[in-house]
Order: C-alpha cells, then structure tokens, then sequence
C-alpha cells in the first residue's frame, strides 16, 4: 500500500459493464488516473464516453441489478473500494467522498428542508447534536453565499432557483469536509452568468478547504477555465491526460486535437471580415460499446491511422512533462500542424 | 442592409396569465417578450442570444404563428401577418419553417422518415407520390444523409443525423425564414461542427434568413451577422456580432462575455468581473431598468425609467440609460 504517495485516489484499469438487450456495454474500458491531495481533475470527453460511469464506479453506486466493476482497482487513501463492504462504503459517502450531479433535484429530496437534509447528513457522519447540526448547515449555506441564510433552511428545493440548488448540493457535499469532491457536470443545466458564479465559488471553497476535486463536464471552456490536470476520454478508455496549459498547447491525440478544432472559436478578424470560417468536423459517429474494439477506439475516424492502429490497443506513452498519450502515431501526429 | 428585410417585427408583445387560486383566477401574468423590435434580411443571421426564461422561444413561436401574439406587427416577405387567423395564415406558413433542439419530439415514431420529410411537400401540395419521393431523395443528399435511409425510423439515427432530418423537412418547402431554436444544443461539439457547416452551407445556397436562438456565445458568434442580447423579455442590445464582441455597450452584454468560458487556460489569470444574483422572474420583473437588481453601474434612475432601445452609434442599438447618443463608448464608472 502507497499510503506515503501524494495521492489520495488512484484507479487502476477500471472496468465497468452494464448487461443490456443489445449486449454487454463496456462503458469504462480499462482505465487508470490518480488524484493528488488538494488537486482539481477534469475529465472530458463526449456523451457516452464513459466519465459519469466512472464517477459513480468510485462512489460505488452502479445499479447491481445491470452493472457491475468488473475489473481494475479503486484506492482511496490506500483503501480498495472495489471490495469494501456496503456500510463502509456508506460512511465514506457524503463525508469523505462526496459527489454533485448536474441535475440537484435528482438528489435533493423534495419533500425535506435544505437545513434538514444537510443536517441528517452532518449527524449521520459526524455524530453531532440536532441543534450543532442545524448549525452546520447554516454555516454551509452562508459559506455558498445563500442570501438570508437563515431563512432559507425551512425552504424546499423546489422553492429555490437552479442556481440556488446547485449552492446547496455544494454546501451538502461540502458539510462534512470532505477529502474528494467529485463534480459531474455541476454546471451544465445552468446559465452562464450563473454557471460563472458557481465555478468560481467551488475554487474558492477549494482554496479554503483544500478538498480535491473531479470536474466533469463535455465543455473544454470548462476544463480549461478551472482544472490542472486533465483525462481526455473517448470510448470508455483515457486516451490522453496532460497538465491543463500542456493539453492546450499542443494536444497529441488526434482526438483531442479533432474536438478543439471543432469548437466556434472567437476570431476577430474573421468577424471583420464577414467571414464564417468552416468548422473542422470529425466525421463519422462514436463505436458502440457493446461490439469488442479490437484496436483503438477512434481508428474509424482518424486520419492517422494505420492497420496496426485497427488491430493492436495503442499503449499510453509517456510524452514528456507529465504529458501522456495512447496513440500509436503520436510522432507523426506531433510532426503535423495544429 | 440595402435590400429590404424578409421578416420584421415591431413593437412585439406576448403576455401569458397566470392561474392561481383555488378558482384558478388569473392573478397576473407573465411578460415572456414585452415589446420587442428587429428585422432580418434574405442570407442573413440574426442571433437572439439570452439566458433561460428571457422570452427567446416565445418570439419564435409568436412569429411562426404558433401562439398569437398579445400585440405589434410581423411582417413576413411584405405582408402583415400578425393578426391573420389560421386559414389565412395557412399560404404563408410555407415561407416561414422552423428547426428545433430536439426534432424526435416532433417526428412521428411510426412513419419511416422519408415520409417524414415529405410531409410539408404534399401538405402544400407542392408535389406528390413519385415527385416527392425523388425530392426527398435529394434533400436527404443535400443535407448530408444516404437517400436509402428513407426507409428507417427517427429512432434508428443519431442525434446529429436526427437534426439533418429536421433540416431536410424545413427546407423542403423553400423557406424564406428559419427559425432555429437551439438547433445544436443537444449535440456534442463534433457533431455539432458537422450541423452548423451543413447550416451555413444550406443559407448562403438559399439566402435563407435565420432567426437563431442559443445561449451559446461562441456558436452564436461562428453563424450570426448581427445579434441581439435579450433580458426579461427586451432587447437590451443589437448590433453586427463583431461590435458586440468588441464593442459592447450594455451592462448585461458586458457580464454575459465576461461570464463566457473559453478553451484557453490562459485566460483565467485576466479574472472575470462575475455579475451577482439571479436573474428575476419575468412575472415579477423590477421596475425601471429589468437590469438593475444586477448591475454595478446602477444609478438611482434606473430602479424608475426603463430605458428604451435607442441607436446610440450606427446600427448599434442599446437600451441602457447611461448608454446617450453619440456617448463615450468607453467603460462606465461604478457609482458610489
Ligand atoms: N405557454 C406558456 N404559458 C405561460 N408562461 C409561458 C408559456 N411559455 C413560456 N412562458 C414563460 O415565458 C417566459 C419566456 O419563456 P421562453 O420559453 O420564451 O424562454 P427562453 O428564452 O426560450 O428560455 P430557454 O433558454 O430556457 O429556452 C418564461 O418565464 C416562461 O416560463
Ligand atoms: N445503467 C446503465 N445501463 C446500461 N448502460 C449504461 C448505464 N449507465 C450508462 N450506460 C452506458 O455507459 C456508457 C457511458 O455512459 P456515461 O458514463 O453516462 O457517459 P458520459 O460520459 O456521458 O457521462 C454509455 O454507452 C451509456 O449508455
Ligand atoms: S492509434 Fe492510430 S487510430 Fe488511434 S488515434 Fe492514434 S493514429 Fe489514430
Ligand atoms: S439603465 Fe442603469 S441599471 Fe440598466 S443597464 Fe444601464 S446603468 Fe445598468
Ligand atoms: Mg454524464
Ligand atoms: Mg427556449
């Protein structure tokens, strides 16, 4: 055990499936990353490729009745996950490892106040009293910045604006000082004014608590505005993971390099111009998960690849300064423009 | 614009009641657009752009004449519309099509959706059995989808092909306006580049004006010429999309650019002046300026007098009461 290492989560070649009428879905694919204490992660990648999958493997709350972690390892402090037992898993939940989904009323109950579910989950971890409790969540709603705190805890969620129930899912992650947070799309069903807001709050809260944070989110604007390290995923698999400035600057997936072309970029003299330049598109579709992919999971729709790319998995190579890549042509790929 | 415009709306007011009560009595109502104004011109995008809630799909529905509006004029291809009652309105439901976010909504799961697709050609009568087969045969080409899929369902394509399929339906008829209402939201940004090319293509082919709503900055600044920034139903700012990037006048406009994130790590040392609060209900917007609650330039006067949208330089529109004609366009100073 790496109890020593400056790692407070590290996932070994994660396998989670789903059994469904089409067949076994693969939805994570073997794959590996580590949190650092007090470090931010992004995760990216498209619809389906795996990154909610993941969070949930973690937290160890995939439906048994279809899924299950079929393979790889979870440590949390030194601690398997994949085998703990359900109470332990319970007592890490919510407390050391707590999660916010995009949608809050999914896991807000409605028929409880704010103050009370935050509470229950203040009592439940830390065993305090009702009434220290109660406190807490004051404290908490008060530290997202909830205008009239007070009176904000006998309301429901459906009394709160959208942007009030994520500060409350944040506060309710938050209550029990958690070690990891991790944040799946947290602000995707928000508007921009207010997604700003939240974004900036939780890198406040970060600052002042030192909690490592798993950002998910499809939106490299997202990534590159508040991460430090970041996992490209495409197809259940990582397929590259850089240091967020690095990712940026020169992208060595082909993947990776398809999705930043492809996202409207502002350009000025274009504007003066009047011209609406062409986006690049990456043609084709993602590969359903249910068939085995024998080689890399983007050869279908990459310019780069070659027969060994459709046969053999491309290992991850190291590229230099914390840079990582799985492709085989990464140095044809570097040698061409961006 | 020296040609004259396709589709004009002036003065456009929709209001919905609100029911409360145990009589379900109407006990107010809902400003969802509170006397907006534009135009747009043959081959050219006008971008609504504003956060959830601020009437952008209510005006596209009320110019589609999908809902009626509660007063001002729309004039589509020189002819009034506004208070035309559907049978009148029925000729020229054809000039005026629209794209959603979500077309499967919309798509009849039991039709295959070559018929789909033909369905407004023989509604109009524009053609018939074989004649719309082969039309529709080329329009599944143009927008980019095997004419043998005529034959499949909406369920069996994805995303992406589903918009190309709401695409090819809206301009089977031969619009003179689209009306696209988040029509790439849903899609991830690779597919996404694919609909918006497809979309720019099918307009500079056509000369088709778009009416096209997002809350997407930079996909509104990629396909838009001019843009208009809505606020608790009015427009608070309209100008050509590379004034408003560069040169914005109004406050909101100022805090939504500024809220916008970029893929650039860089940019997140410049940190952003991040506007407070939340956007108010638009039943129960404030008085004056609807901005005020939020805006750091906020004088005494704005919590009274809505300002209206003026011309303050050429073709820039703004409706900010610190924002005269002919004024500094340079940054407002924090009062107090
Ligand atoms: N049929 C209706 N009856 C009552 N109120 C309505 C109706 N349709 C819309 N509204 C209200 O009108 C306002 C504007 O709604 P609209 O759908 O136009 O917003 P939007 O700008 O399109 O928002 P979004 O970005 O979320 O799609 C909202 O307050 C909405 O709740
Ligand atoms: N409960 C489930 N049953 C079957 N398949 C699932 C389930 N949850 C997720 N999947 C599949 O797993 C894959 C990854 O999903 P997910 O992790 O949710 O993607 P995302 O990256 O968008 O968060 C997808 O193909 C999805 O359809
Ligand atoms: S391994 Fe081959 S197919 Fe995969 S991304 Fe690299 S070049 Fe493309
Ligand atoms: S009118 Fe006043 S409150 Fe409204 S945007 Fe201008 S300065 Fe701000
Ligand atoms: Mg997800
Ligand atoms: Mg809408």
């Amino acid at each position: 055990m790496s109890v020593t290492s400056g790692n407070i989560l590290e996932v070994r070649g994660l396998q989670t499936q789903f059994n469904t009428l089409d067949g076994v879905v693969r939805a994570v694919d073997g794959v590996s990353f580590d949190l650092a204490r007090g470090e931010t992660l992004g995760i990216v990648g498209e619809s389906g490729c795996g990154k909610s999958v993941t969070a949930l493997s973690i937290l160890r709350l995939i439906p048994p009745e279809t899924g299950r972690i079929a393979g790889g390892s979870i440590k949390f402090e030194g601690e398997e996950l994949t085998t703990l037992g359900e109470e332990a898993m319970k007592g890490l939940r919510g407390h050391r490892i707590s999660m916010i989904f995009q949608e809050p009323m999914t896991s807000l109950n409605p028929v409880l106040t704010v103050g009370t579910q935050i509470a229950e989950n203040v009592v439940r971890h830390m065993g305090v009293s009702w009434r220290a409790a109660r406190e807490r969540s004051f404290e908490m709603l008060d530290l997202v910045r909830i205008a009239d705190a007070r009176r904000r805890l006998d309301e429901y969620p459906h009394q709160l604006s959208g942007g009030m129930r994520q500060r409350v899912m944040i506060a309710l992650a938050l209550s029990c000082d958690p070690q990891v947070l991790i944040a799946d799309e947290p602000t995707t069903a928000l508007d921009v004014t207010i997604q700003a807001q939240i974004l900036d709050l939780m890198l406040e809260l970060k600052e002042k608590t030192g909690t490592a944070i798993v950002l998910i989110t499809h939106d490299l604007g997202v990534i590159a505005e508040t991460t430090e390290r970041v996992v490209v995923m495409y197809a259940g698999r990582k397929v590259e993971e850089a240091p967020v400035e690095a990712l940026f600057a020169e992208p060595l997936h082909p993947y990776t390099r398809g999705l930043m072309r492809a996202i409207p970029r502002l350009d000025i003299e274009a504007d003066a111009a009047g011209m609406r330049p062409r986006l690049q598109e990456i043609p084709g579709l993602v590969p359903r998960l249910t068939q085995p992919i024998p080689g890399c999971a983007f050869a279908p729709r990459c310019g780069f690849a070659t027969e060994r790319c459709r046969a053999e998995p491309p290992p991850l190579v190291d590229a230099g300064g914390g840079h990582t890549v799985a492709c085989w042509e990464v140095d044809r790929v570097r040698a061409s423009a961006l | 614009m020296s040609e004259p415009s396709v589709l004009e709306v002036e003065g456009l007011v929709k209001h919905f009641p609100i029911h409360g009560g145990l009589l379900q009595r109407r006990t107010g109502e809902v400003k969802a657009v509170d006397g907006v104004s534009f135009s747009i011109g043959r081959g050219e995008t006008l971008g609504l752009v504003g956060e959830s809630g601020c009437g952008k799909s209510t005006i596209g529905k009320t110019v589609l004449k999908l809902i009626e509006p509660t007063a001002g004029r729309i004039v589509l291809a020189g002819e009034d519309i506004s208070s035309l009652k559907p049978g009148a309105m029925w000729p020229h439901r054809r000039r005026i099509q629209t794209i959603f976010q979500d077309p499967y909504s919309s798509m009849n799961p039991r039709l295959p959706s070559g018929t789909i697709v033909g369905e407004p050609l023989e509604n109009f009568g524009l053609s018939s059995g074989r004649d719309t087969d082969e039309r529709v045969a080329r329009l599944f080409e143009r927008v980019g989808l095997r004419p043998d899929a005529m034959r499949k369902y909406a369920h069996e394509f994805s995303g992406g092909q589903r918009q190309r399929l709401g695409i090819a339906k809206a301009l089977s008829v031969n619009p003179d306006v689209i009306v696209a209402d988040e029509p790439v939201s849903a899609l991830d940004v690779s597919v996404q580049a694919q609909v918006l090319n497809l979309l720019i293509d099918l307009q500079e082919e056509f000369r088709l004006a778009y009416l096209f709503i997002s809350h997407d900055l930079a996909v509104m600044r990629h396909i838009s010429h001019r843009i208009a920034v809505m606020y608790l139903g009015r427009i608070v700012e309209l100008t050509t999309k590379r004034t408003l990037f560069t040169q914005p006048l109004h406050p909101y406009t100022e805090a939504l650019l500024s809220a916008a994130t970029a893929p650039d790590p860089k940019r997140r040392q410049q940190r952003k002046r991040i506007v407070q609060g939340d956007v108010p209900s638009p039943a129960n917007p404030p008085p004056g300026c609807h901005f005020h609650t939020r805006c750091p330039y906020a004088m005494p006067e704005c919590k009274v007098t809505a300002p209206p949208l003026i011309e303050v330089a050429e073709g820039h529109h703004v409706a900010c009461l610190r924002r005269p004609v002919g004024g500094d366009p340079g940054p407002l100073s924090v009062p107090g």
